[in-house]
């Protein structure tokens, strides 16, 4: 059975069993990827996944059931299991099914054709020899990978909504492994978006240099200290926390942002973008997990919250309209809220310019453990890092195996300068290098 | 799920290019999970998870497909498509599968699927007021109920045909407390290998309640002071430090690649001498517990330390080529569309011979970490970090006031060299583990262990 069959009949038994408002949501991805160990193919595969998830709302509440399984049977099934849930759902707010009427952007511009396997072969190799040709103690252990991924994304629904996405990029990743004195040094760089704009060489040397440099790598004495955080670093940091902007999260008293909108809640410098259609992002989207249209928008403004992020029912309970970022984090997920690609703005501060401002002090380049060590309903974080100590107002000797906590909502406030270096962590979270002073620091030295 | 025709030619095709082993693994999975917010059912998730994932190997090298469909078409449009990937050489043709039975030590009383949503939700709602009611400075409490049914296939070359079918059931309560612009959260999501009868082990309104106390307890205790010290780490998911910082690195995926500071270390002593430290996925009705692995080999208990001494690690056939050893039933995916990969089943340190009265006596100015958030590592270089959600300080020997913040950090190596006391006691946790091939249920487990020093992030 093919997906219109499918649609057809699941349509069918909704309308059968009295069904009126409901909505299918269907996402397929295509992807081929190639691995490479010791100069040779270590695995190869393409995959072809696709998942359908029906939602529907019977007597005010939203039921889901999804599948894989595309017969008549299932088809039935589905609109069953859904109808049965949303029996059982006791929340009271309000569920929609979106309408027609919105203003959607374009669907991406004509891409280049799907790379063929051996393409995406050579491509990985081709990474792995600029690894081995960037440094001398790049050593056996070294893996780098390529891969091209196709992803369709469609809602179709009981108001008449019928709407495509289509997206596609390659991707390739390095995790050179550095021998130095015994002890083993891994790094890692990636790159998502069109493999022509792709700078092979750029990527292994920026792999190659990120385990180099941590080569002898000291600790540090606990204490407090000024502490400039890279754009990767932050970015991971604003990834993890960027449940705090969901209006979901604050209506349910998970984000202390609740009731915020309009405060100050970061330092004047910092701007908050959310953005489908951010010219760098690997995977832009015209229209959110709902069908809403997905649009630009500055989250946080000079320090000021400007909004709060909504889908359909969170906006309806707080009187506004939906900011289009209805989310599922699978086909099969229930409709949430999350960012598209959300970054913390360039300031003007070259790195230079930062680390002479912060004269003593330590450059965070990674911080680690993020699922465990940082909490978005607390704001509380403390993650193990990496990076430099800052002398003098220059980067000095490696430092490793160092804590840096401190509480999310108070670093946002406390940002005195940001850099001119956005940079994403994968291809959906940015952020510029960002100074703070007074950051709990604890080592072993 | 496929017929044994299918499979057979399946893996026909997925050999006709030279390779010299094929798996077909198929699989039909139910999945439900019951969302409940300010005591109210607020999302229900339903899903059918049903597709085929193939592989083939020569020698160390892998090619695999994976298709969203057991339709015999969609199967053998894989297979064709993986073989032609290899394209070296011409095929194998007589396969002989023969049907094996594993059996099933995990007895499940109530089959989840088969029950109405009202008995999950009562069951959850019960632990959720009890939350609420816990304190007044608990502000919202977040429930969750998930069942999985996941049936599973596998076919292969070599003449296997097994089948297996693992029910889980958790439930997980999240508390947050509340008081002057703050919150601290607390949570327990206790979960096995069965059906409902999980609902008669476990009473929900002691399961609130703890999830409370936690956060209460962490709402009022002041930020620990960061340094190096002696920490002692509780039983049940304490073991996590075990996991992070030292199982990961005995995975084949990492040391068959040359990536994990144990790569060679077979035989020589790793840990202190009193650390014996197990993966077992026989144990019955146990969270990570499989009857047969994802490749199909049948689980099996692996001691992994003795003593301080590195016995075993846990392998993949994939692997286990590389490394030239034998699988040891550690092969597992999320789903068909991962591919398999050498992970933990269940991975505790064993009873050692201290009392835990001792452990704490022993510490003069240290840690207490009553309860353990996650944790991650790079096998790589063996660094670790570790929340504690729940920690006290011990001064003079003697637990004392809570403290929050607190994380561990430190490499491996060092780690299981300094876990100088163990205790009696082991419990188990639940665990979700992520990696390449996916998140998969495991648990974690150890008694009351001192580690000598460690590196203690706070404020």
């Amino acid at each position: 059975m093919i997906y219109r069959e499918f649609k057809d009949a699941v349509v069918k038994y909704a309308v059968e069993n009295a069904v009126t408002d409901y909505e299918l949501y269907y996402e397929e991805s295509e992807s081929t990827k190639a691995e490479i160990f010791r100069e040779e193919v270590k695995g190869y595969s393409s995959s072809n996944a696709m998942g359908i998830c029906f939602r529907c709302i019977v007597d005010g509440k939203t039921g889901y059931a999804s599948t894989e399984n595309m017969t008549e049977e299932e088809a039935k099934s589905l609109v069953l299991r859904a109808m049965d849930n949303a029996g059982s759902i006791e929340s009271e707010e309000e569920s929609f099914i979106h309408k027609q009427g919105d203003n959607y952007a374009v669907c991406g511009e004509e891409k280049e054709a799907a790379p063929n396997g051996s393409e995406i072969i050579d491509m990985a190799l081709a990474l792995q020899r600029e690894l081995y040709r960037a440094d001398g103690r790049v050593t056996d252990g070294t893996q780098s990978a390529a891969a091209h991924i196709g992803e369709t994304y469609a809602i179709c629904n009981s108001n008449g909504l019928d709407l495509e996405d289509k997206v596609s990029y390659d991707a390739c990743y390095c995790l050179p492994l550095v021998e130095a004195d015994g002890e083993m040094y891994d790094g890692f760089a990636d790159r998502r978006g069109n493999r022509k704009e792709f700078d092979l060489k750029a990527l292994a040397g920026k792999a190659v240099e990120d385990a180099v440099s941590c080569i002898g790598a000291g600790s540090v004495a606990s204490g407090k200290y000024t502490v400039l955080i890279s754009g990767k670093a932050m970015a991971t940091l604003l990834g993890t926390f960027s449940s705090v902007f969901s209006a979901e999260q604050a209506q349910k008293g998970m984000s202390l942002l609740a009731g915020k909108e309009g405060e100050n809640i970061a330092a004047e410098g910092i701007t908050i973008v959310d953005d489908p259609r951010y010219e760098d992002s690997a995977a832009k989207r015209t229209f959110d997990g709902e069908g809403v249209a997905a649009y630009a928008k500055n989250v946080v403004e000079k320090g000021r919250l400007v909004t709060l992020l909504h889908n359909l029912k969170t906006a309806a309970r707080a009187g506004v309209k939906s900011t289009g970022n209805a989310s599922k984090t699978s086909y099969a997920a229930v409709v949430g809220v999350s960012p598209f690609t959300f970054y913390i703005s360039s300031g003007e501060g070259t790195k230079e310019e930062l680390f002479s401002a912060a004269g003593e002090g330590i450059y965070v380049t990674e911080v680690t453990g993020l699922h465990a060590g940082a909490n978005p309903v607390t704001g509380d974080f403390s993650l193990s890092s990496k990076g430099f100590l800052v002398k003098a107002g220059r980067k000095d000797a490696p430092v490793k195996n160092f804590t840096i906590s401190g509480n999310f909502f108070a670093l946002l406030k406390e940002i005195e300068r940001t850099g001119a270096d956005l940079e994403f962590v994968n291809g959906r979270f940015g952020s510029p290098t960002v100074m703070v002073r007074d950051m709990a620091v604890a080592g072993n030295q | 799920m496929l017929t044994k025709d299918l499979c057979k030619e399946a893996l026909r095709r997925a050999l006709a290019t030279g390779a010299d082993y094929a798996e077909v693994f198929a699989e039909h999975t139910l999945s439900k999970n019951i969302n409940m917010i300010s005591g109210r059912t607020d999302k229900i998730g339903d899903a059918v998870i049903s597709g085929v994932g193939i592989r083939i190997f020569k020698g160390t090298r892998c090619v695999s497909g994976s298709a969203s469909s057991l339709a015999p078409e969609a199967v053998l449009d894989c297979a064709s498509r993986v073989a032609s990937a290899m394209a070296e050489g011409s095929g194998i043709s007589d396969i002989v599968l023969r049907e094996r039975l594993f059996g099933d030590i995990h007895p499940v009383k109530i089959v989840p699927a088969g029950v109405e949503n009202s008995y999950k939700i009562d069951y959850l709602r019960e632990a959720c007021l009890a939350a609420k009611e816990y304190h007044d400075e608990i502000s919202q409490v977040n429930g969750n109920y998930m069942e999985v049914d996941h049936k599973i296939l596998i076919a292969t070359s070599e003449g296997l045909f097994a089948q297996d079918r693992q029910i889980r059931t958790r439930v997980s309560v999240s508390s947050i407390a509340s008081k002057d612009g703050e919150n601290q959260t607390g949570s327990m999501s206790p979960g096995a290998r069965k059906g409902l009868e999980l609902f008669e082990d476990l009473d929900p309104k002691e399961l609130g309640r703890k999830a409370s106390a936690q956060a209460v307890t962490m709402l009022h205790a002041g930020y620990i002071k960061a340094g190096t010290m002696p920490v002692a780490i509780e039983n049940g998911f304490g073991g996590v430090i075990f996991h992070e910082a030292c199982g990961h690195s005995l995975e084949a995926s990492h040391v068959a690649l040359g990536q994990s500071q144990f790569t060679g270390k077979l035989g020589t002593q790793i840990a202190n001498t009193k650390v014996t430290a197990i993966d077992d996925g026989t144990i019955p009705n146990a969270w990570g517990s499989v009857n047969i692995d994802d490749e199909g080999t049948p689980a099996r208990k692996n001691v992994l330390i003795e003593n301080g001494i590195l016995k075993s690690y846990m392998i993949d056939k994939l692997n286990g080529r590389r490394m030239g050893m034998e699988s040891t039933g550690n092969s597992r995916r999320q789903s068909y569309q991962f591919e398999p990969t050498s992970r933990m089943t269940n991975t505790y340190i064993g009873a050692g011979e201290d009392r835990d009265e001792d452990i704490i006596a022993s510490i003069e100015y240290g840690l207490y970490a009553r309860s353990m958030g996650g944790g991650s590592v790079n096998p790589v270089t063996g660094q670790f970090n570790f929340a504690v959600l729940e920690g006290y300080m011990i001064r003079n020997g003697k637990i004392c006031e809570p403290v929050r913040g607190a994380s561990l950090i430190g490499r491996g190596s060092d780690i299981i060299m300094d876990i100088d006391m163990v205790g009696k006691n082991v419990k188990r946790a639940q665990g979700m583990c992520g990696a390449s091939s996916g998140s998969i249920p495991t648990d974690v487990g150890q008694p009351l262990i001192r580690v000598s020093s460690i590196t203690v992030g706070g404020r």
